[in-house]
């Protein structure tokens, strides 16, 4: 896993080299609408991130969707959710890490209560009991931590085989990889081969559960590349919305409540 | 001048108890506006008749529920006050019939779908009335409706699903093809038409 994760890394950063390379022209000053409109879509990568698209809508089409395709198609439904679950549980340590980082002690109990029972009473993640005993999933990464911080998301960015993103995500990505006890556990050629199974299952589990999205949005979009780049943005921020707006006490039900807390 | 004082601060509070009430009653209505129309989508989905007359019953309540002129002039963003007259009438009805054909070419995936009521917020000047839906086969997804009374009734001006905008993305759509297209109006209309013509033909 730590020679994939550097080759990753310098592969990517090669191809952000690249595309600085191909920057969009800010439009003229004397020219307010088309400006306001450059600025509020934030994408001076444009025609790079286009090409990028283009490269994984190619890989998606050629491998990806076929494959998403055909696991829906062998495999049934509630094990599907029964693995997808399990890819869940496997991450928790990352979460964890991350609404602690976020200052969020409520998320954290959520996650670690979670990590328990599913382990334990769900068959090592395969359901989750979790959720109908009160303890709901939530959305935790770096890229939310660091928005939380108060980093600014930077421009889009279109990465191949990763997709919508922007620097800050990217970022978070990057770290969340490096904070996976998984990618530094364990030596040897079952040890690889297993971390690779479990980002290959991972994308096809995430792809498969958008089967229907992706192809609908390409069918009634007039600008697949936008809509896209819009959706992901929004996704994003409201993801970072409901963390930040999640103030739950901390204070044991047996103690008097702080007024705010209701 | 203590009376003076004290009118005011009187009328203050009454203004302010009266404002409530209303926002109070505006949420139920709401609520209640929310109910009733999700309960006649669904029913029209999962009832029996052709996907012709499924189509047909969906125009119906979507031109009753939906601000469709609302959404359609937010979503052509600043270019609907460079548009002609005849521009913004062909527009309208074109995003009118996209509007139906991207909702009904949904009705098979939405087949037994059922949804729940959750908590109401407000919104700007309009209340959001949160709903989960659930399909068969498809994990739950949180939607908010976006209900304006702006005109007297309730109106539906935007949906939210899993914290994504239609009427936002939908703007950001049009923005982009425009962008790409010279700012030209009437490239935007002609691939909508294209749009709904593709839709009519292989629905």
């Amino acid at each position: 896993m730590r020679v994939f994760f550097r080759t990753a890394l310098l592969w990517l950063t090669s191809l952000l080299m690249l595309g600085l390379a191909g920057c969009a022209t800010p439009p003229p000053a004397n020219d307010p609408d088309a400006l306001a409109y450059y600025n509020e879509t934030n994408d001076p990568l444009e025609p790079f991130n286009r090409k990028m698209y283009a490269v994984n809508n190619a890989l998606d089409a050629a491998i990806l969707k076929p494959v998403a395709q055909g696991y829906v198609a062998v495999v049934p439904e509630a094990l599907r959710t029964g693995i997808h679950n399990m890819l869940g549980n496997l991450h928790t340590p990352v979460q964890l890490s991350n609404d602690m980082l976020e200052g969020k002690p409520r998320r954290a109990g959520d996650t670690y209560m979670r990590f328990l029972i599913n382990t334990t009473v769900g068959c090592l993640g395969f359901f989750d009991v979790a959720s109908k005993w009160g303890y709901p999933d939530h959305d935790a990464d770096f890229g939310m931590t660091l928005a939380n911080w108060g980093v600014g998301s930077g421009p889009y960015l279109y990465l191949p085989v990763l997709g919508p993103n922007d620097p800050r995500d990217f970022a978070g990505f990057g770290v969340d990889i490096a904070a996976d006890p998984f990618t530094w556990v364990g030596q040897g050629a079952a040890v690889t081969a297993l971390g690779y199974s479990r980002w290959a299952v991972t994308a096809v589990d995430a792809r498969s559960r958008l089967l229907g999205s992706i192809d609908n949005i390409k069918k009634t979009a007039l600008d697949p590349y936008a809509t896209f780049r819009s959706l992901y943005r929004q996704h994003r921020q409201s993801q970072i919305e409901e963390m930040e707006n999640d103030n739950r006490a901390t204070v044991p039900v047996w103690f008097p409540q702080p007024a705010s807390a209701h | 001048m203590p009376s003076r004082r004290f009118l005011l601060t009187v009328s203050a509070a009454w203004v302010a108890l009266g404002a409530r009430g209303n926002a109070q009653s505006g949420d139920a209505a709401a609520v209640a506006f929310v109910q009733s129309t999700g309960g006649r989508l669904v029913g029209v989905v999962n009832g029996p008749g052709s996907a012709q007359q499924k189509r047909q019953a969906l125009t119906q309540i979507i031109d009753q529920v939906v601000d469709v002129d609302g959404v359609a002039k937010f979503c052509l963003g600043r270019f609907w006050r460079q548009a002609s007259a005849q521009q913004q009438q062909r527009y309208m009805d074109l995003f009118h019939q996209v509007l139906v054909t991207n909702i009904t070419s949904k009705l098979g995936e939405y087949q037994g779908v059922r949804f729940t009521m959750g908590r109401t917020t407000p919104s700007g000047d309009d209340v959001a009335v949160d709903t989960t839906v659930l399909r068969p086969n498809n994990p739950p997804t949180d939607v908010k409706w976006i209900i304006s009374n702006s005109a007297g009734t309730p109106k539906i001006v935007d949906v939210v699903a899993e914290g994504t905008s239609l009427r936002l993305t939908q703007r950001s759509d049009y923005a982009s093809y425009l962008n790409h297209n010279n700012d030209n109006i009437d490239a935007l209309l002609s691939a909508m038409h294209n749009q709904v013509q593709q839709d009519l033909a292989s629905g």
